[in-house]
């Protein structure tokens, strides 16, 4: 009798510190509360947090230079190499893989033919020196890891020899930052077209609402497309770079311009607003002193759910041939050639880059759909 | 019914104005484009042989009444528009009408086609899943329809494709067989189009039906709860026959208003896939437009059928949903 007592005030002590917790906890705390409760959101977050830094550090995390400097000329096509640790000819603590030989005579009809030698191996050597590259403005040339002769491809190589391993991380560094830009822009114009569409409301509301719906009713990817059409061929890679992640970022703005819109336009009559006005505040502080901060961990959820949207496009485009151009890698510009025959038959590890990229696309979406329940104050109460 | 033809009226004036904005755009587009028609005409004409001066583009422009305001030049674009007249491709030297032929009712046909699936598959799975109290359901359709989000269509069609070549040595591309693809339709084509466009439905429907068990999803677990299904059920309906008559009923209105933009996603997809399997229609005519060949006059008339079909299916929609939502129907007929 007296255990049950006692437990119960136990209970409804920790009940109120709980409580009291909740209603002192600032918006972050809240849901980052709630966000860790999701155990597929959590997954996502660490996979993409893994990605992230992997596609920022890939210089040091690939053995070789991603574009034509870096290729393996005496390996094309080659099949990828798996590290081992026995073989036959006995057990090395030391990972290592074997030497392709190509060969090209009149048994072979002339083609150039790679074999394995089991009996050479390669081993595999850590924090290795190899191609220079740049990072935080300053140049480094150690890499994780290497082959002590000649080259390893874990991942194997492309028609021309690029090492693919190296070429996908470097491609997530690439989405990543198209993503991202193209994502701001989308989201600056979102909040200004938004912002006045829902600020003042009436005629200028009606008027923004027609081009946004205009825009939206022409399907993007042939937008994309049109656009994408006119950059100048000979436009530099880099400068490419930029022009494509500027046109997605201003494809992507009306469905985040109508949420702001439709937020502004609830939220516009609340006293708070009523006062600044009274106070003399312009309405360009009105809307990004007191209205926007109003639903920030809104605009953020919508930014990284339309963000594998953007990722995706910028594939889309590029794999048509319309985006991005080599030197500059990306998954799109790594799978222009995988659609002929004769990759399709011989060479399939050309695509283990999509499996990189769908994990990625995944990761993003269940963050995206987490943050979305954490974020939304009447998830407990729904439950 | 005079409320109703108002209603129609008013609906109608606001999908061609959107047209005219959205022409506007696409005409724009257009003439961004570096170079004129006049330029590339006489650009093939060297080519030819013949010498070719400053003069001539200028008196070619003229004839093509490339002189005039932009304005003008829109003008007319828009009412030949209107007319389903897009004038000659000035690359391929053709009229467009006659190249695109019944390519683009193909392309709409197997975009209209796999919406039609994915709803099919969406509705009832949405419903169960929004009413289901499984968590194996629920999880194993939640990962399903991520899946079809994370998954675009052209990595899939790049994986079937890998595939099926690996396993059976066909890549199940194109869309007719070589002997039909210039005949005239007739029951053995249509045959032969259907055992090889089952292949992009399926692929377009794909994502669309995972987006598509989301919403009805989404919808349908918001009215599920509400009071008069809760009076329903006490009433002593149940079972199957309470979600379909009571909060399938009202989930179902916004589905059909935003079948518009469904397809407008579907649409989107439907040039790379084409490009993917060496489809002969629209979508890879359009990319072909424009990644290949530069040809703005087609790639315009592409987008403009597009949006044109787009207004046109968000016309009807509202349309239906007048009639057939009471609500609606009231609100319009007083």
């Amino acid at each position: 009798m007296t255990d049950t007592a006692t437990m119960e005030k136990g209970d409804k002590n920790v009940d109120q510190s709980a409580k009291e917790a909740y209603f002192t906890a600032g918006q972050g705390q809240l849901i980052w509360t709630r966000f860790k409760k999701q155990r597929a959101a959590m997954i996502g977050a660490g996979v993409l947090i893994w990605l992230i830094l992997s596609g920022i550090f890939a210089d040091f995390l690939t053995p070789y230079n991603p574009t034509i400097t870096g290729r393996n000329a005496d390996y094309q096509n080659g099949a990828p190499q798996i590290p081992k640790f026995w073989d036959e000819n006995g057990f090395s603590l030391r990972p290592f893989v074997y030497t392709y030989e190509r060969t090209r005579s009149i048994e072979t009809n002339f083609r150039w033919v790679s074999t394995i030698n089991r009996d050479k191996r390669r081993y595999m050597v850590f924090f290795t020196e190899g191609d220079e590259y740049e990072m935080f403005g300053m140049k480094f040339n150690t890499h994780i890891f290497g082959a002590d002769v000649g080259k390893i491809h874990l991942f194997g190589t492309d028609g021309t020899g690029k090492d693919i391993f190296s070429r996908t991380f470097h491609s997530i560094n690439t989405s990543l930052a198209v993503g991202t830009i193209g994502v701001l822009i989308a989201f600056v114009l979102a909040l200004i077209i938004g912002g006045i569409a829902g600020y003042y409301g009436g005629w200028m509301d009606s008027i923004l609402q027609m081009i946004t719906d205009a825009v939206r009713t022409i399907p993007a990817i042939p937008l994309f497309m049109a656009i994408a059409a006119f950059i100048p061929a000979e436009i530099s890679s880099e400068g490419r770079f930029f022009i494509i992640s500027i046109i997605l970022g201003f494809i992507g703005w009306p469905t985040l311009a109508r949420r702001v819109r439709t937020h502004l336009l609830t939220e516009r009559n609340q006293e708070y607003v009523l006062a600044a006005q009274l106070c003399g505040a312009s309405p360009a502080h009105i809307i990004g002193r007191h209205l926007l901060p109003s639903f920030t961990s809104y605009i953020i959820v919508d930014l990284i759910i339309s963000f594998p949207y953007m990722v995706l496009s910028e594939t889309a485009l590029s794999f048509i041939g319309l985006g991005l151009k080599e030197p500059v890698n990306s998954l799109g510009v790594m799978l222009q050639n995988v659609t002929k025959a004769d990759v399709l038959l011989n060479y399939q590890w050309n695509f283990i880059p999509v499996i990189f990229f769908i994990v990625l696309v995944l990761a993003f979406v269940f963050v995206g759909d987490g943050l979305r329940d954490a974020a939304d104050p009447y998830a407990d109460t729904k439950k | 019914m005079f409320h109703f033809l108002q209603f129609a009226a008013t609906r109608a004036t606001l999908a061609v104005i959107t047209l005219i904005m959205v022409s506007f755009i696409v005409f724009s587009l257009m003439e961004l484009v570096p170079g004129d028609c006049a330029e590339r005409y006489l650009a093939f004409k060297n080519t030819q042989g013949s010498q070719i001066s400053i003069a001539d583009i200028d008196a070619e422009r003229v004839r093509l009444g490339l002189d005039k305001p932009y304005i003008v030049r829109w003008g007319k674009w828009i009412v030949n528009a209107f007319q389903g007249e897009f004038g000659d491709s000035c690359i391929l030297r053709v009229n467009i009408a006659q190249l695109l032929g019944d390519k683009f009712w193909i392309s709409l046909a197997i975009c209209l086609t796999s919406l039609l699936v994915a709803y099919l598959i969406a509705i009832p799975v949405g419903i169960i899943s929004a009413t289901s109290k499984s968590p194996i359901v629920n999880n194993s359709l939640r990962f399903v329809s991520y899946l079809g989000l994370a998954m675009p269509n052209f990595l899939l069609a790049l994986m079937i494709m890998l595939f099926s070549t690996v396993m059976f040595g066909d890549s199940l591309t194109g869309l007719f067989s070589k002997e039909y693809r210039d005949a005239a339709w007739n029951y053995d084509k249509f045959i032969d189009f259907i055992s090889r466009a089952w292949l992009p439905i399926f692929i377009l429907g794909w994502s669309a039906t995972a987006f598509a068990i989301q919403t009805v999803r989404a919808l349908m677990s918001d009215e599920v709860g509400k009071l008069y299904v809760l009076a329903a059920s006490a009433r002593g309906v149940s079972g199957r026959q309470l979600l379909w008559r009571y909060p399938a009923r009202h989930s179902l209105g916004p589905i059909i208003n935003s079948l518009g933009f469904d397809l407008n996603r579907i649409f989107n997809e439907l040039p790379i896939v084409a490009l993917i399997l060496t489809l002969t229609e629209a979508g890879a005519l359009l990319i072909e437009a424009l990644a290949r060949s530069n040809d703005q006059q087609l790639a315009g008339a592409i987008i403009f059928m597009l949006t044109a079909s787009i207004v046109g299916i968000n016309f009807v929609t509202d349309i239906i949903l007048a009639i057939t939502d009471p609500r609606v129907r009231r609100s319009i007929l007083g």
